[in-house]
């Protein structure tokens, strides 16, 4: 908005239509100025940053192995790579059908690195934490609640009433339940329903949660995506002789799908802000690892510092992911569906 | 044939669920035998034992179970309520400020939105109450002598003391879904074709004239069912209260099953709870839709 | 004259009060093309789509290249049909999130399991006869409703099918693309498609049908030679439909 040029007349008729306007932007300028140079003097002089500073590795893996760091870090490397060549490349990588496998690829890739197995050292998941948890419930969770959310998506439309009504019933109550307690009987429940003997780590089990949680907001989601597309298309895919099922996987999906892309990327950056909870119940993601930083006695009472940094790598992290989203949103729009 | 195939598609899919789930409730119940636990909602009459540090009804740790429950329930319903009020006001205030013909004005709504909205509202919630507000000095912040004032010990506003907890939730939630709110705002005002701007402004009403009576009442149609939804996620919001340490229906739940063990007769009590306040909020709105929509002619 | 449908006593109804379809028989031969007009609301879109099973019918029988249809809505029968009858519609229905090539080669690929290869080289031939070839990579999108409609025949086409339907395939068009959609079935006339067209189009139907079909409220009025249905219809009610249309 700023960078526009705007002539000087363009600009008093934007700040100084009438006498209150002034007044208004003179009040809003003095404001602005206080505040940011009060931040500036707070962040360079007053500020104590040695709460992040020295422990960065914390933020970045929890109390991974020191000398397993490698792995969490290169995969979280590749990781921003891929970002910044798929923000960069522009169209022209958008397009390419192999960056979404490379994306997919990224979670078998990110299990192995980050668990062990296959030949490679495990680290057992207590000593997982920092951005590296965080953006691995994001991820896992992310993958797990799409296959759901579809699910329960078609099985809300299904000619079958006994499949409408569970999936009905599914949808309502996850999303009348406040996320913090899904969370919490997943801890708590996951292992009651599971048989004697079978346990899974809290990280999975909060996978899990989060996966059933956010599976019902998905349906909703792909609900809208399947519902914007006009019945003709599948009137026109059945006159070609596809079955029912090519017409649902090869015309139907993938358009609810792509219509869907704006709120599902939506719901993936809630997603990455909702794994911020998971520090209430014990689990040392980037919220969680900065909590029990605040608990240690020679890190006491930097609030300010430390919740400003949470902040800004919050705000960085979702504004990429909200960035990455319209990148996408765009190289599917030159191709195809939004414009019906 | 066809209704013949859907029959059995159905007993298919019935046999699977009931599998599954019968699946579940053996494991649940095989669970539940050797922790010795029976299902049983007995243990919400019993004394509770614990303090509860914000109540609205008279409490004291002699006091049953469902007692405290129902506390942290209207907690909950106090801190929603006024949530509803000031994130709505803050909400179209910043939503029709996008449409101000002050630069300035239309820069700061843009940036309240984009900052607040990809920070997680938790990482709010805990600035507000260990940055903004226990950092705060004994000495009551004297904002309106009399009718404001704030210190670390709590809220003092037009006589009523408000607790730091409450006042920090309170704010968190109202400011997080204040921003939300404005985007239903900016989408309804949106939908409002443009002639009717050049419309109130040809018959010379003032800005602030025209967007009060002119276009906001046309865009309510689409702001409505937007709100109800911001309205929802407020409500359940509200539960990361425990995180500030704020009595609510959750905090209170999450202790109780603590002490007693009782995490699913809890979580259902918690899901009822919660499905009361979602039907309050609902039917409000429809109401408050139907009050608002009906002479428009839809 | 063989015949590649047969239509026996269709009865279709979408409410109780009205039938969109009231004892409806007819053939059509092979080779054929057969015009069905008639006001809006009369149904013959609704006829032509019980041709391929898009419509079930409520009572009658249909017989397709040889294939029964009842009310029994057997989806194996139905798909066989569809297999061997090409469907153009009247918003053309293309595939939006395919490529032209895509949208053409889908079908041949998915139903009638030919290689890739070999349905891109009958795709690109089609398209070529059709004049749209440079378009082969666009989305459907990016082109007129004209060329979209012929991508749309090409893509019926595309499956080799032996009897081809037209529901309006013109009514959605700018008036001047309607006569490169209208070049493009009359060149599949000529050729001794089979084809039934449901069209407002009567210069169109003067020149490429061999029989006119009028219809009006979900019965057959008059079936006869294009000269005489345009120049002397006997029937009333045909010759109000044409005396609006004209």
């Amino acid at each position: 908005m700023f960078l526009e040029r705007r002539s000087i007349k363009q600009l008093k008729k934007e700040l100084a239509s009438s006498p209150m306007d002034t007044l208004l932007t003179i009040v809003i300028i003095s404001l602005f100025t206080w505040v940011v140079s009060k931040s500036i003097h707070w962040i360079l002089f007053v500020a104590d940053w040695e709460v992040i500073t020295h422990n960065i590795p914390l933020y970045l893996f929890g109390s991974y192995p020191k000398e397993q760091l490698w792995r969490p870090l290169s995969w979280i490397t590749i990781l921003s790579a891929l970002t910044i060549v798929t923000l960069i490349g522009g169209k022209k990588i958008a397009r390419k059908k192999f960056l979404p496998l490379i994306w997919l690829s990224m979670i078998p890739i990110g299990i192995v690195f980050i668990a062990g197995g296959l030949g490679i050292y495990p680290v057992p998941s207590r000593y997982w934490g920092g951005i590296t948890l965080t953006l691995l419930l994001t991820i896992f969770s992310a993958v797990l609640s799409l296959p759901i959310g579809i699910i329960l998506a078609f099985g809300r439309r299904s000619e079958l009433k006994f499949l409408r009504f569970i999936s009905k019933t599914y949808i309502d109550v996850i999303r009348a339940m406040p996320l913090i307690a899904v969370l919490f009987f997943g801890q708590l429940l996951i292992p009651l329903f599971l048989p004697v003997g079978l346990e899974i780590n809290r990280v999975l089990r909060a996978v899990f949660a989060f996966a059933i949680f956010t599976g019902a907001y998905v349906a909703e989601d792909i609900r809208g995506g399947l519902q914007a597309i006009p019945p003709t298309q599948q009137e026109a895919a059945l006159a070609l002789g596809l079955s029912s099922r090519q017409t649902l996987q090869i015309i139907i999906l993938p358009q609810a799908l792509m219509t869907a892309l704006p709120a599902l990327t939506n719901q993936a950056i809630g997603l990455l802000q909702n794994t911020s909870l998971m520090a209430i119940l014990g689990l040392v993601e980037l919220l969680g690892i900065s909590r029990s930083l605040l608990a240690n006695p020679s890190f006491i009472g930097k609030y300010l510092e430390v919740y400003s940094w949470l902040a800004i790598v919050y705000w960085i992290i979702c504004t990429c992911m909200a960035l990455l989203s319209r990148q996408i949103e765009q190289s599917l729009s030159t191709s195809s569906i939004n414009n019906i | 044939m066809r209704n013949h195939n859907n029959f059995i598609k159905q007993l298919i899919i019935g046999i699977i669920v009931i599998f599954i789930l019968s699946i579940l409730i053996n494991n649940l119940t095989v669970n539940l035998i050797r922790t010795d636990m029976g299902l049983s909602f007995k243990w919400l009459l019993q004394p509770s034992g614990f303090a509860v540090s914000e109540s609205t009804v008279p409490f004291k740790p002699s006091d049953s179970y469902a007692w405290a429950l129902f506390n942290g329930w209207l907690n909950s319903l106090k801190v929603i309520v006024c949530g509803l009020a000031i994130a709505t006001l803050l909400g179209i205030i910043a939503g029709t400020s996008r449409f101000n013909s002050n630069l300035l004005v239309r820069f700061i709504a843009r940036t309240y939105v984009a900052l607040v909205r990809q920070i997680p509202l938790l990482i709010q919630l805990l600035f507000w109450y260990f940055v903004a507000f226990l950092s705060l000095s004994e000495n009551p912040l004297k904002i309106i002598n009399g009718i404001l004032e704030i210190s670390n010990q709590g809220v003092y506003l037009f006589g009523l003391n408000l607790s730091l907890e409450f006042s920090a939730l309170l704010l968190g939630l109202s400011v997080f879904t204040g921003a939300s709110i404005s985007e239903v705002v900016r989408g309804g005002l949106n939908s409002v074709p443009k002639g009717q701007w050049e419309a109130f402004r040809s018959i010379g009403l003032s800005e602030g004239d025209g967007m009060r009576k002119i276009v906001l009442p046309q865009a309510l149609p689409a702001i409505l069912p937007g709100l109800t939804s911001q309205y929802l996620n407020l409500a359940k919001n509200s539960t990361l209260a425990i995180a500030i340490g704020y009595s609510d229906i959750y905090a209170i739940s999450d202790t109780t099953i603590t002490q007693t063990g009782r995490a699913i007769e809890g979580f259902i009590i918690l899901l009822i709870s919660f499905i009361i306040v979602n039907l309050i909020i609902t039917n409000s709105m429809e109401l408050i839709t139907s009050f608002l929509v009906k002479d428009t002619g839809k | 004259m063989e015949i590649a449908i047969k239509a026996k006593d269709i009865v279709k109804s979408y409410d109780k009060a009205n039938l969109a379809l009231d004892n409806v028989s007819l053939n059509v031969f092979t080779g054929e093309v057969l015009v069905i007009m008639g006001p809006s609301g009369s149904g013959k879109s609704t006829l032509i789509r019980t041709f391929n099973g898009l419509e079930s019918i409520d009572r009658g029988r249909l017989e397709i290249l040889g294939l029964h249809l009842d009310e029994n809505q057997d989806e194996k029968q139905i798909r066989k049909i569809r297999r061997r009858v090409g469907m153009v519609f009247q918003q053309f229905n293309l595939f939006p999130h395919l490529t032209i090539l895509e949208n053409i080669t889908i079908a041949p690929i998915k139903v009638q399991k030919r290689s890739s290869i070999e349905s891109e080289i009958t795709a690109k031939e089609l398209l070529k006869q059709m004049g749209i070839y440079e378009q082969i990579n666009k989305y459907p999108n990016q082109l007129s409703g004209g060329q979209q409609q012929r991508v749309a025949i090409a893509r019926a086409l595309a499956l080799k099918p032996e009897i081809m339907l037209f529901d309006e395939p013109t009514s959605a068009l700018d008036p001047e693309r309607v006569k490169e959609v209208l070049d493009a079935i009359r060149n599949l006339a000529n050729k001794g498609m089979t084809m039934v067209v449901v069209t407002h189009e009567i210069d169109f139907a003067k020149e490429v049908a061999d029989r006119v079909v009028f219809m009006d409220e979900g019965k057959i009025v008059e079936t006869s030679s294009p000269q005489n249905f345009f120049s002397n219809a006997t029937e009333e009610r045909s010759r109000r439909f044409l005396n609006q249309m004209m």
